[in-house]
């Protein structure tokens, strides 16, 4: 019983990090279905300024926050105006070797400028690295952290999405790019705000991680993949949904190591996307496209 | 007779041009002013550290030996590859530099996969190749004329873990290991070693280079009653397994590699004081680069790569490359392939600046054969001890 507590509570907080990674993947893909396969980079970006303010700048925790979820910003808007707008016009196929492109050019510049200062990259913890007991099982404080802020973030979208004008013209143009363009709205800025919001939450999550995962240029990849199949699982264009599949995703990736092997942890991610396309093509919370006759 | 002595005088100064072309396609990469000395390992990707940064390494050294005049009135230049860690690019980046490069020698090999796959192109170029960095026996064993290493090979670690363990007393061992090309080369000869020895492991558990997260690794590790974890990964796997069994309070004698020697970055990565009370691993160096006996390299390191920190990647490759330079400065001013190799065998009992044991290479192609262990004490690298190999 034991056991199953550790590997369920492990398996939600693990989980937050992959939601927090499928939140920006999901709000790229629901403005411009577009995968942008370089979300990860945009995630190790993030840590890395982080690291830079924090570390080697000594300055406070919070305004290297802000600082590196704004650098993030920033690469994000530079991203979609230098690769992937000329390149939106000639269909998905192209963006996406664009953001391959690009993931490929971040790792570069990350390990020209933090790439002689070892292996790995430790970043302090926000709050202390010590283990908390809740009942008979021990958490990582840190993790608690990347849970509530999977939370606060993936709230704030929802509501940005809901309430806000800038997040109904997102969902406006990714509905329907043309008719957004003749009602007025400039799709082009749309979808670099996009981007930069994408890279910003990319970014965020980064520095609330960078603690647990540590920095290397190489960090984003594997997150990557696991927020992909988490933003699959939840329904590709669901801000919930993408917790949701998140915390499933870490929770059965833990029960299938703890239970079965070690050796099938990393294999989970891929089943779960093969499971997903195959018996759950709009996953848990997509929503089905209307076809009216 | 005119005609006679135009002949003659026309065949001795075509013979005396074969004997300068023979001469200089005998001893390539050599004029009266240098040695090109080639090298290769992943300058990119995800492990360009083992690459890159011990190139580095060499780099400084031979910027140390070139202004103090070289050897034999030569400087050293170090002509750099990419070889991305994979098999093809070391195939590639061993035939550019043999034959476009037309190096002398070869001081490289960042990682073990790519090494090896690389080894019959060398065997066949017939190039003098000193591993800096590389682990795989099969590099070194069977044993090629023109090939040395001066890094721990990967079976003597993986041995050397075991008898750690033993000598502490240890009745159940576990194993912790990446399944990659470069896990398989040390965990192949764990399993043949404990084999040998009658030996069965109570929990064999699997971790990524990229793992975030070792819960159930120490779960499982914990519930098999493993007292000593043989533990084969890379930095970040190992900090996340010993971070979660700390926090699962499991608390086994941890026995690492040279892969995770760098104890206060390993302790950093891991983020708890004192997570590293039960933690040993073999060295390459006798102490961290922090430590006041590479305050030299450390400035030298600096003075030519301000970017970088002096790590023991860079330490591997200021070491590989000092034997190296002892073997070309043995060989003489009439420098050839030949009296280099020859001239390993003046390697005997070196003692270097950097590696902890002697470096014998007389008769032995595994030219590094004594691992030694560190710990951390009061947040100091101190020498654990040492192990015989039985």
């Amino acid at each position: 019983m034991l056991m199953f507590s550790y590997l369920m509570a492990t398996g939600i907080t693990t989980g937050a990090f992959y939601a927090l990674v499928a939140l920006g993947i999901v709000i790229v893909y629901k403005a411009t279905e577009v995968v942008n396969l370089a979300h990860g980079e945009l995630f190790m970006v993030g840590g890395m300024l982080a690291y830079t303010c924090y570390v080697m700048e000594g300055l406070p925790y919070v305004p290297s926050l802000l600082l590196a979820v704004a650098g993030a910003f920033l690469v994000g808007i530079l991203t979609e105006r230098v690769a992937y707008r000329s390149v939106l016009k000639h269909g998905l196929a192209s963006v996406l070797v664009a953001t391959i492109g690009v993931s490929f050019i971040l790792k570069g510049i990350a390990r020209y400028i933090w790439g002689g200062k070892g292996d790995y990259l430790s970043f302090p913890p926000l709050v202390s690295p010590e283990p908390l007991q809740f009942g008979n099982i021990m958490i990582m404080a840190q993790q608690l952290v990347v849970l509530l802020a999977a939370v606060v973030v993936m709230a704030g979208l929802a509501l940005f999405f809901k309430r806000t004008r800038a997040g109904k013209w997102m969902q406006a143009t990714a509905s329907n790019p043309k008719a957004a363009l003749l009602c007025g709205l400039r799709i082009d800025r749309i979808y670099m705000y996009t981007f930069a919001v994408g890279a910003a939450v990319a970014g965020a999550a980064g520095v609330l991680m960078a603690p647990l995962t540590l920095l290397y240029p190489d960090v984003g990849f594997v997150l990557f993949i696991k927020g992909l199949a988490a933003a699959v699982l939840g329904g590709i264009t669901s801000v919930p949904g993408a917790v949701v599949g998140g915390l499933l995703l870490g929770v059965i990736e833990q029960l299938a190591a703890g239970y079965v092997h070690s050796s099938i942890q990393d294999v989970v991610p891929f089943l779960v996307i093969m499971f997903a396309l195959t018996f759950l093509p709009t996953g848990l919370f997509g929503v089905r496209g209307l076809r009216k006759i | 007779m005119k005609q006679l002595a135009s002949t003659i005088g026309v065949a001795v100064a075509l013979a005396s041009m074969a004997s300068f072309g023979v001469q200089a396609a005998d001893v390539p990469g050599v004029s009266d002013t240098e040695i090109k000395v080639g090298t290769f390992g992943p300058l990119t990707g995800p492990v360009y550290i083992y690459g890159k940064l011990t190139m580095n390494g060499v780099e400084v050294y031979f910027n140390k030996l070139n202004e103090k005049g070289g050897i034999h009135g030569r400087k050293l230049v170090l002509v750099r590859e990419d070889d991305l860690c994979k098999p093809e690019g070391a195939i590639a980046a061993v035939k550019k530099l043999v034959y476009e490069h037309k190096v002398f020698a070869i001081i490289g090999g960042g990682c073990s996969n790519s090494t090896l796959a690389a080894r019959p192109e060398i065997e066949k170029a017939g190039v003098p190749f000193h591993v800096f960095a590389a682990v795989a026996d099969g590099i070194v064993d069977p044993p090629a004329t023109n090939i040395y290493t001066t890094q721990l090979t990967a079976s003597i670690e993986s041995h050397a873990q075991i008898q750690w363990a033993l000598d502490r007393g240890s009745k159940k061992l576990a194993i912790v290991s990446q399944h990659d090309a470069w896990g398989r080369s040390r965990y192949e000869p764990m399993l043949q070693d404990l084999k040998r020895r009658g030996l069965q492991v109570v929990a064999d558990e699997e971790v990524t280079v990229d793992q975030n997260d070792g819960t159930a690794q120490a779960l499982r590790l914990k519930s098999s009653g493993a007292d000593a974890v043989l533990l084969l990964g890379y930095p970040k796997a190992a900090a996340v397994v010993i971070r979660d069994s700390i926090k699962i309070g499991y608390k086994p004698i941890w026995i690492g590699q040279t892969a995770i020697q760098d104890l206060p970055a390993l302790q950093g990565l891991i983020g708890i004081d004192g997570s590293l009370a039960n933690f040993v691993s073999i060295t390459t160096i006798p102490g961290h680069p922090d430590n006041p006996q590479y305050a030299e390299w450390k400035k030298l390191l600096k003075d030519t790569f301000p970017n970088d920190e002096l790590s023991v990647f860079n330490l591997m490759g200021i070491a590989a490359a000092e034997v190296f330079g002892k073997v070309v400065e043995a060989a003489g001013k009439e420098l050839t392939r030949e009296k280099f190799l020859a001239a390993y065998d003046t390697i005997d009992n070196f003692k270097s600046s950097v590696y902890p044991g002697p470096i014998t290479c007389k008769g032995e192609h595994k030219c590094n054969q004594s691992p030694a262990f560190v710990k951390l004490d009061n947040n100091s690298v101190v020498l654990a001890g040492t192990v015989v190999l039985k």
